[in-house]
């Protein structure tokens, strides 16, 4: 599972670096409606097998994706979210080294979960996306939390 | 519905979800200027990404500043809002609405269950994991060790003789205090705790307990 290929990440710094937007952010996001993880067609679902690949690719749609099309004017947040967009970054290598070890297999589990993400994303005016998918950042954290240190009811 | 003027009222302030062992509180203050006049209040919730905000039926046109939406929030993977808003006479107030809500990350965990035994110089503590909060008391209980795996306790002990106080972290359920003073008064609280976003926790209370007086020296005398 992600255990051996994240044992080094200490999840709750980034955690806590949320924290302190988490009301800010949010609070921008007026769709209440929609969501863009949609937990229980996606994380929800995701069997252990498959919990290195979804890893990989939420990073990557945080990375390539969210980060890049969230515009922000407060230094503050700004500040905060670089920290939590380099530590996405370093957990992304940690996991390169696990996909040249063959350890990281993408099942259609994981491709059709991360489809339903972007799918929701690209149904959003970008920046509204943007400043959503940044408002769930606690529910993707919480998730690989929960997956680092194995499963629980 | 009530029919009324909104917005003829001041909103109600300090609205937040207390959250103990997934028990869910809304609670909130009296709009600014209107304590203890005949307010009532009504109170609607929303599970975040479904469709529309839904009504608590207990909770409409009520006196007291509180309602219970645990099981309206049971699901502690979701996130959701609440609103309430003010009603006096025919003035009704704007909706004053929460955060959004997260159970799974912001519910505070209960102090577990203590029971110490002792013997001359050493104490034996048994913890007993929180449980979530139920609906009926028949119900199937669920341990928050169940949905937090990583949960851990902070476990202080203090020598009322020598008015020291030291602390050790735990994740088992039992442990053994050593090299402790015979006959001496020893009090012992316990926090439960989840690494991970900084969380409100609930201390247990004092549980005092007297090591036995030292055989050896009584059988001297």
């Amino acid at each position: 599972g992600l255990r051996r290929c994240l044992i080094s990440m200490d999840i709750h710094h980034i955690e806590e670096a949320f924290q302190e937007i988490k009301k800010t952010i949010q609070a921008k996001d007026t769709f209440q409606n929609v969501t863009i993880l949609s937990t229980s067609e996606t994380l929800h679902s995701i069997k252990p097998l498959d919990v290195c690949c979804m890893t990989k690719n939420l990073l990557a749609f945080y990375v390539d994706k969210v980060f890049k099309d969230h515009r922000e004017l407060n230094p503050q947040i700004l500040r905060k979210i670089s920290s939590i967009a380099n530590s996405f970054l370093y957990m992304q290598k940690a996991l390169q080294q696990c996909q040249e070890q063959m350890q990281c297999h993408c099942r259609d589990e994981a491709t059709n979960a991360t489809r339903i993400i972007h799918d929701n994303y690209d149904q959003l005016e970008v920046r509204a996306a943007a400043i959503k998918s940044l408002g769930e950042l606690d529910i993707f954290l919480a998730w690989i939390d929960k997956n680092n240190q194995g499963t629980s009811a | 519905a009530v029919l009324c003027i909104s917005g003829g009222l001041p909103k109600p302030t300090n609205i937040t979800f207390l959250s103990i062992n997934m028990r869910n509180i809304l609670q909130w203050s009296p709009p600014e200027g209107l304590q203890g006049a005949e307010v009532t209040y009504t109170v609607q919730y929303f599970i975040y990404g479904q469709k529309k905000w839904l009504n608590k039926s207990e909770c409409r046109n009520i006196n007291r500043t509180c309602c219970d939406l645990s099981v309206e929030t049971s699901d502690y993977e979701h996130q959701y809002y609440a609103k309430v808003r003010a009603i006096w006479e025919t003035n009704c107030s704007k909706w004053a609405e929460t955060g959004r809500f997260y159970p799974f990350l912001e519910t505070q965990i209960g102090p577990p269950g203590i029971a110490l035994t002792t013997d001359e110089k050493s104490i034996s503590i048994v913890l007993m994991a929180p449980e979530k909060w139920k609906r009926n008391p028949e119900d199937s209980s669920l341990s928050m060790q169940q949905i937090y795996s990583n949960l851990k306790y902070n476990v202080s002990v203090y020598n009322t003789k020598s008015n020291r106080t030291w602390s050790q972290c735990v994740t088992n359920h039992t442990l053994v205090l050593g090299w402790l003073e015979p006959d001496t008064l020893y009090c012992v609280h316990v926090v439960s705790f989840v690494p991970g976003p900084p969380r409100l926790a609930q201390p247990s209370e004092k549980h005092c307990v007297r090591t036995l007086k030292d055989q050896t020296s009584a059988l001297k005398v």
